[in-house]
């Protein structure tokens, strides 16, 4: 019996029918066609499908979607303003801390809701924001130094 | 002043944009008009006789479009081997025996994956269990069962390597010294898992997408196991999330996919899921090694004997190659007198080892570099100066097997004793620990039986001046596509943003082996350089004529800029050339070709890197549990082309080789993989990543476009034995078998007590 | 593949109670669904109901007052984590939770999740034993309070009744000059701990003498446990390191840990001795501090 989710994704409003077993990954990678977020594991501990809900970094493979009806989610595809690239997209690229990019949405995504909770954030917490994710490609040192940058203020963001 | 214009430069990565944005779309993402899901079958034993299988429920149930099984295969065994038909022994899709715990024996394709997993449930699957051996020790043995037909006591390939003569060495050895080690495995642990969307039409080609490290391989392998044509199939990597050893040959995603394909005439997406990926694609191969090691007393090595058996689990793969490669590079990077090496591979019904990055090398280098700090310490010589004592050299051979040109090694050992004195004395139950290693730029055996060119590269100029090229090396976050952009754009002498490469689809790129052995950089590069090169040319017949210059005088282009190199501001726009040449040739396109196979160097590797890490650990002696504090790596990749990337291939080898090393592992029992999960699975996260610092090199290899040479897989080579030999200087204990577990450590810890204790008491 | 289920989202507690009551066995509970999303894709659990209660407001709250401190069991490990009520004593919560699984898991997932599914090495069950914590739990017929330590009855099974739904952990007032301090043992950071230790000890005035110890070990049994025996060899004793070496020592010979991939039970039971020692000794200076 599916029911309705009313869910607020990237700004955009979203009336959908799903069946309760409907993960949020799910809804948005197949209802929404959102391919962004990442399914790269069956047991929640990886990190590559996290994406912002209500403002906190969730891992959107372990929430049934109908536990978000009424919620506002942001996915990777919601980072950049316009055609410009938020300050944590332009650091990655900068910083070569994106090698196959699997894990990088999930990890932006985290990075971003690291910074909005704690935008003085330091290398140890820094570390911690994305302790989350695993990159088997990059030894996360890079992501490190792009984000410390963003703290740093060496990129503007574009309101 | 660089003499470069382009490479050495630190550029963003090519397709980055779209990977940071969310546009990137991988095979998994991708959704073609009629598409179909499928799900594999895969067997629950480790060793059974297929009797029959029924598939009637599954095929009536609704939303079923499509069951397949061994009977709708052509009957050919495959394999990477190619010129050694007796190696090419994977059916993929099992006919009539499994060999291990997720052997496929049939597959589904549905209108999505609920049904087609539902369907799997109804397929009916009568085996005949037999007898299963795991342990290659076992496995060799008169009474373990036979796995593969025709294959005595189990023993799938040997491999041999000798010069000089070891025996006679041993008897003027002033100390020798004997050690076991066992290398544990290793799974790739991609963050993308095997898959492919394989769609037939209904003239019978074929088109799949697919994550890879070589379309081409994809390409050839497929049509020897479908019965096709080579040029009705066409093989596209969109974007893959990462590979490192573990998707260069056919795997069953693709395989069953194609199959179920053919069946209805629409695109089938397979997906393994994790647990698939993890127990039944392939993994590092585990090695029992024996080595016996010889020195005069002033530390000069004078014989090295390696034996080696392998767990080779249930097919060949490409199990034969680091079966060699862990041969050839146990006698990295010194130089012996006197080598002897025996390998040997025994299948056994677990999971097949098969390539991971360093390919036998991370196992060589661990158990090599341990038993060279024991001999250091029997000698009471400095690790580094039994190092520099013995080190491999520039233009030194190794007799029968490689040409070494250029070689940084001694400059790396500089470097990182420096930095270890830099380091000062440290804290108690704080140790350094090196280990140096030496890798190949890519291998020059084509064992893989193919008449073309290693690399091939086509260069276009367009009339803007802006250049496609199509190279069919793959881009799986390693950045070949950065750093052949940018090989491209120093030798034509225009903007890295100038050019666009395509990559990888077997239906417009020339064929390349692909991603594995570290060889795209070199022999990709190469190609390119010489396309970039071919079309170079053919501008500057024209800009000669209309510069007008002296015989005497040569052009080069930088910048854009045609100018005589000797008087650089006399010359004449690029792209005034450009449409000089177009028109000059009656409107013909500007294409320039390359290609590259090494030649006569060898029978290894037409370029070696080299270079030598130092682990800083400090161990917690009550419990066991380390940390890794610190990597330090001097290394010689030869000519840095695209920095970026090279700093991301090191930083991230050593979270591989650091996890190798500390706590990464597939134990199994009675054939079953008892970790197949993560979160179950070990490895490095953020915050038990190292500090870690890069220490550079300059050298100059004269085989690679530019001076370049891999980087990599030998960056993957030293963190395990790095790590051994830190613990040991941290607290005096070693430990011979990976992964390094505080449990580990904690019990040799004991060990030493007790044993000091007695010593204790005995004096008394 | 999880199986189909109908999903119920009740508003207060009061429906939740009865739709449980209604269903039972055939339904199962579920908050942040951390632990339960995944046994559902493994097809381990398959329940044909499944009864939502991530966001009934009175399933969250951290409520401090002079009898202690009342956390709803809904209410997530992040907020616990990040909650201005956690400190004195009560730190220990913030800094268990800070090591628990990585900031994603916290964000959704909810204390209440976690010790109803009673993972033996779960890191909150020590810690909050430790603060001699009871939990509550409801039903249609009413409600009842335990001990934690009485809460778990094995490996993933719990106390409660096929139509109770957790509702709150109680913690008492934490008496004057106690420390308190968790430890977890791992060998990569955010991974379930091969061995947990939570010590809280209360000194008597000035003289560095134990009047009350409690010590809690997870991973090391089928359930948390208490090491009884341990607390006896500290308790009304002057503290010193040797002594808190013999504790150690009691607790490892108290444990019953098994052996599994993570590390044998002879390791575990050596890592008992030296983290009971560490994490009294941690507890010891806290309570002196206090």
């Amino acid at each position: 019996m599916k029911e309705i989710l009313k869910i607020k994704v990237n700004g955009q409003s979203h009336e959908l029918l799903v069946k309760p077993k409907t993960l949020l990954l799910e809804v948005l990678r197949d209802h929404l066609g959102l391919t962004g977020t990442k399914r790269a594991c069956d047991s929640g501990a990886c990190g590559a499908c996290t994406v912002i809900l209500d403002g906190m970094a969730v891992k959107s493979c372990s929430i049934l979607a109908l536990q978000a009806d009424g919620s506002e989610v942001m996915t990777i595809e919601g980072l950049a303003t316009g055609n410009e690239l938020h300050p944590l997209q332009k650091a990655f690229l900068d910083h070569g801390a994106v090698q196959c990019g699997f894990c990088t949405p999930g990890m932006l995504m985290s990075s971003k809701a690291m910074l909005d909770e704690n935008p003085k954030a330091n290398k140890q917490q820094i570390k911690e924001g994305i302790d989350g994710h695993i990159c088997r490609c990059t030894g996360y040192n890079s992501l490190v130094r792009a984000i410390t940058d963003v703290v740093k203020g060496e990129y503007k963001e574009v309101k | 002043m660089s003499k470069y214009s382009v490479i050495g430069t630190r550029v963003n990565m090519v397709g980055g944009t779209d990977k940071v944005t969310g546009n990137a779309k991988y095979t998994t993402d991708i959704n073609l008009p009629g598409m179909l899901y499928g799900k594999i079958l895969r067997s629950p034993h480790p060793h059974a006789k297929i009797l029959r299988i029924d598939t009637r429920k599954a095929e009536k149930m609704v939303g079923v479009k499509a069951v397949v099984t061994g009977k709708d295969t052509i009957g050919k065994k495959q394999g990477i081997w190619r010129r050694f038909p007796e190696l090419c022994d994977e059916e993929i899709l099992c006919r009539t025996k499994v060999r291990f715990i997720g052997d496929p024996v049939a597959s589904v394709a549905a209108i999505d994956e609920d049904t087609a997993e539902e369907a799997l449930e109804l397929i009916k699957v009568d085996y005949e269990v037999l007898p299963a051996v795991f342990d290659p020790m076992e496995a060799i043995t008169e009474e373990a069962p036979q796995i593969h037909e025709g294959v005595e006591l189990n023993i799938n390939v040997n491999r041999h390597i000798e010069w000089g003569n070891v025996d006679d060495a041993f008897k003027k050895c002033d100390h020798i010294r004997e050690d076991q080690f066992v290398c544990s495995s290793q799974a790739h642990m991609c963050m993308e898992t095997h898959c492919a969307i394989a769609s037939f039409d209904y003239n019978g080609k074929l088109t799949v997408w697919t994550s890879t490290q070589s379309s081409y391989y994809i390409q050839v392998l497929l049509m020897g196991m479908l019965g096709m044509r080579e040029g009705d199939i066409r093989v596209i990597n969109p974007y893959t999330g990462g590979g490192f050893g573990s998707k260069f040959e056919l795997d069953s995603a693709q395989f069953c996919a194609s199959l179920l394909s053919k069946k209805v005439c629409k695109p089938v997406k397979i997906v393994l899921n994790r647990m698939e990926e993890f127990t039944a694609t392939k993994r590092r191969t585990p090695m029992y090694y024996f080595l016996k090691l010889g020195a005069k007393k002033d530390g000069t090595l004078l014989a090295k004997e390696v034996r080696v058996i392998t767990e080779g689990g249930a097919y060949t793969a490409m199990g034969a190659t680091a079966l060699y490669l862990t041969g050839f590079f146990s006698s990295f990077p010194y130089k012996y007198p006197n080598y002897r090496y025996d390998g040997y591979r025994a299948y056994t019904n677990t999971q097949t080892s098969s390539a991971m990055r360093g390919f036998g090398a991370p196992q060589s280098t661990f158990v090599g570099e341990s038993q060279l700090d024991m001999m250091a310490d029997d000698l009471g010589i400095d690790p580094i100066e039994i190092r520099r004592k013995n080190g491999m050299t520039p233009d030194y051979v190794v007799p029968g097997q490689a040409f070494i040109q250029s070689c940084g090694l001694h400059q790396c050992l500089d470097k990182i004793e420096a930095h270890i004195k830099g380091r000062g004395k440290l804290p108690p139950n704080r140790g350094i620990g090196i280990a140096a290693y030496g890798f190949m730029s890519g291998g020059i055996f084509n064992w893989f039986d193919t008449p073309y060119a290693f690399s091939a590269a086509i260069v276009k100029i367009n009339i803007d001046g802006k250049v496609d090229v199509f190279t069919g090396a793959n881009e799986i976050g390693q950045g070949s596509d950065t750093t052949l952009s940018l090989i491209c754009a120093e030798e034509l002498g225009v903007n890295f943003d100038d050019i666009r490469i395509h990559s990888a689809d077997t239906g417009i790129c020339p064929a390349d082996l692909g991603a594995w052995g570290s060889r795209q950089t070199l022999m990709s590069g190469n190609a390119v350089k010489m396309a970039a090169a071919d079309a170079k040319r053919q501008l500057m017949e024209f800009a000669a004529a209309k510069l007008g210059v002296n015989i005497v005088y040569d052009l080069d282009i930088k910048d854009g800029w045609i100018h005589l190199i000797d008087r650089p501001e006399r010359g004449v726009s690029y792209f005034d050339i450009v449409k000089a040449a177009i028109r000059g040739k009656d409107g013909e396109t500007i294409i320039g070709r390359g290609h590259y196979t090494p030649h006569r160097k060898g029978m290894i590797s037409p370029a070696y890197s080299f270079g030598i890490q130092a682990a800083e650990v400090e161990v917690d002696p009550e419990t066991g549990k380390y940390k890794l504090l610190r990597a330090t790596t001097a290394h010689d990749s030869g000519q840095v082309i695209n920095p970026v990337g090279i700093e991301g291939q090191l930083e991230g080898a050593i979270m591989m080789a650091g996890g190798y090393g500390y706590c990464e592992d597939q134990p199994h029992e009675n054939g079953r993989i008892l970790n197949p999960a993560i979160g179950d699975y070990q490895l490095i996260r953020s915050l038990d990543m190292p500090e870690t610092n890069i220490l550079e090199i300059d050298t100059y290899e004269p085989e690679g476009p530019f001076g370049a040479k891999e980087a990599g897989e030998g960056l993957t080579n030293p963190t395990a034995g790095a790590i051994g030999n830190a613990i040991y200087k941290a607290v005096g204990v070693r430990i011979n078998t990976l992964p390094i577990t505080p449990e580990k450590v904690f019990k040799a810890l004991k060990e030493k007590e007790k044993k000091e204790k007695k010593k204790k008491k005995k004096k008394k | 593949m999880i199986k189909d289920f109908e999903l119920f989202t009740p508003k207060t507690l009061d429906e939740a109670l009865t739709l449980l009551d209604k269903y039972k066995d055939e339904c199962k509970v579920i908050a942040g669904g951390q632990t339960l999303i995944l046994l559902m894709r493994e097809g381990l659990i398959t329940p044909k109901y499944v009864l939502n209660i991530k966001r009934i407001p009175e399933l969250s709250h951290i409520k401090s007052g002079k009898n202690g401190v009342r956390i709803g069991a809904a209410t997530t490990h992040r907020a616990i984590e990040k909650s201005p009520v956690m400190k004195k004593a009560l730190k220990v919560l913030a800094e268990m939770e800070k090591r628990l699984s990585y900031i994603e898991t916290r964000n959704w997932g909810t204390i209440g999740g976690n010790l109803c599914n009673a993972d033996p090495a779960g890191d909150p069950a020590p810690a909050l034993m430790a603060l001699k914590a009871s939990v509550k739990m409801a039903s249609v017929s009413g409600e009842r309070t335990m001990a934690l330590e009485d809460f778990f009855l094995g490996a993933h099974k719990t106390a409660l009744k096929p139509n109770e739904i957790l509702t709150e952990i109680q913690i008492p007032s934490v008496p004057p000059r106690t420390g308190v301090a968790y430890d977890k043992f791992n060998i990569i950071e955010g991974t379930v701990a091969t061995a947990g230790v939570a010590v809280s000890m209360t000194l008597k005035s000035g003289d560095g003498v134990c009047d009350d110890v409690r010590i809690a070990l997870g991973g090391l049994a089928r359930t948390p446990m208490l090491a009884k025996k341990a607390e006896k060899v500290l308790r009304g004793k002057k503290i010193t390191d040797s002594l808190l070496k013999q504790a150690g020592q009691k607790a490892s010979a108290e444990a019953k840990p098994i052996s599994d991939i993570s590390a044998s039970a002879e390791y575990r039971r050596e890592l008992v001795k030296v983290m009971v020692a560490r994490t009294g000794s941690e507890a010891f200076a806290r309570a002196k501090k206090a």
